[in-house]
């Protein structure tokens, strides 16, 4: 059990990267990470011989992200900041490239955050994020070209957010 | 203008993401050769990835909060993939960096990320991945030139060393003056036994606080990035981030020697 730890423990520094992007703060990514190593320690003997303990983790971290989100829908009133739009939540005084990123990750859906951040952050293969997130590989493909285009228009890059196979794809400009 | 078969978006991502055999790959690369539109949709993409590891890498290296410790037990507090010989050995400079002055710097420097331009980072990955496939010309001035550092330093506007890699298998081949947002950069390379290579690309930068290593991983090479002023400092290769850390210790004793 002690080296099953260890490989857990390991894999925080990539757990607490993909929740901050994911979650768009650090305090509630951390509760989201303590979440989720609480969750596997308490079923360690349920981890696989030979599964990846990064895809095991990332799928942990993942339902738990999911139910938390449920609950919070369930709660009305409560205005989560993922859902405000970036007029209404702090002005844009910093002017940051990094906080831009941060932004324009929180307009996505959900959905296209995860694979988005799976595929180009943490480097998971198509395979490997449908298994995480328990969706066919179609549906990560899909998910990931509507949410690149998103941020390539949110991010200024000319052309994105064709939706699809449009043939209006990017033009050449790009807007700094 | 070509008879050529148009790809679908979906094969364009999953071009860059390393998802498609060899022959698909070459029927893209020929699209991307007469679509401006492609390349540029790979080519955002790309820069989009690089933007993503960029913004979020201080959370790979950062100090774990006290109850996460805590649930783990005996958890290492810096990269936890580092094994135990490279960790002692990075553990003296990372805990002098980090533990030190820096624990205020970095946290500062974490909060003043908006305008810290961390340009030089892309630049030095950019410069990596251009010249490291040179076959004739990977080098402008050869290490045999008694000039190399001379020129460099003059052009840079600061001191420029190019530190001896030798001990660990790396030999320098020369260097080159690189633009860098109107300034002059330098880059240096360095070649291993197996024909690998490394850079190290190094600026002037007075504007931005001194920071701890930072990795970034870019495809398959990864890069450690840190500032110590006057100057800003990034090495890249396709090696393991604890190969880099090696590398990158080696780099900044020997420039604080200097």
């Amino acid at each position: 059990m002690a080296s099953r730890r260890d490989a857990v423990a390991a894999e925080i520094p990539r757990l607490r990267r993909y929740a901050r992007a994911l979650v768009g703060g650090n305090a509630e990514a951390d509760d989201l990470i303590q979440d989720t190593l609480e969750r596997a320690l308490a079923k360690l003997d349920q981890w696989r011989d030979g599964e990846s303990p990064r895809k095991w983790l990332f799928s942990i971290l993942h339902n738990l992200h999911v139910d938390g989100l449920r609950r919070k829908s369930r709660r009305p009133p409560h205005v989560g900041l993922d859902s405000l739009g970036p007029e209404q939540s702090a002005p844009a005084a910093d002017g940051a490239s990094g906080r831009d990123l941060d932004r324009a990750l929180q307009q996505l859906s959900g959905e296209q955050r995860e694979v988005v951040l799976l595929v180009g952050l943490e480097g998971l293969t198509y395979a490997e994020t449908a298994e995480v997130l328990d969706i066919p590989v179609g549906t990560v493909m899909s998910r990931l070209a509507r949410g690149r285009g998103r941020l390539r228009t949110l991010m200024d890059y000319e052309g994105g957010d064709k939706g699809g196979d449009t043939g209006g794809r990017a033009a050449l400009r790009r807007v700094k | 203008m070509s008879p050529e078969r148009r790809v679908s978006e979906a094969e364009l991502h999953a071009y860059v993401d390393g998802e498609l055999t060899p022959d698909e790959r070459a029927l893209v690369d020929a699209a991307l050769a007469a679509s401006p539109e492609d390349a540029a949709l790979v080519r955002d993409v790309r820069e989009l990835n690089e933007a993503l590891r960029l913004r979020y890498a201080d959370r790979l290296d950062g100090p774990l909060p006290p109850r996460m410790r805590q649930l783990l037990g005996r958890v290492p507090r810096w990269p936890a993939a580092l094994a135990p010989r490279q960790a002692a050995l990075a553990a003296g400079l990372l805990i002098a960096l980090a533990v030190g002055a820096a624990g205020y710097l970095l946290h500062e420097y974490l909060e003043n990320r908006s305008q810290p331009n961390l340009t030089f980072v892309f630049n030095a990955i950019g410069a990596h991945r251009l010249y490291v496939q040179e076959v004739r010309h990977p080098v402008e001035v050869r290490a045999a030139e008694e000039h190399l550092v001379r020129w460099l330093t003059k052009r840079v506007g600061a001191p420029v060393q190019a530190p001896a890699l030798a001990e660990l298998g790396w030999k320098l081949m020369g260097g080159r003056l690189l633009p860098d947002q109107g300034q002059a950069a330098a880059q240096f390379m360095y070649e291993d036994s197996s024909g690998r290579r490394l850079t190290l690309y190094m600026r002037k930068e007075t504007g931005l606080n001194n920071t701890a290593f930072r990795f970034v991983e870019s495809g398959d090479f990864g890069a450690f990035y840190w500032i110590d002023r006057p100057m800003a400092y990034a090495i890249a290769g396709r090696l393991t981030r604890e190969d880099l850390l090696s590398l990158a210790n080696a780099v900044y004793a020997q420039l604080e020697k200097q």
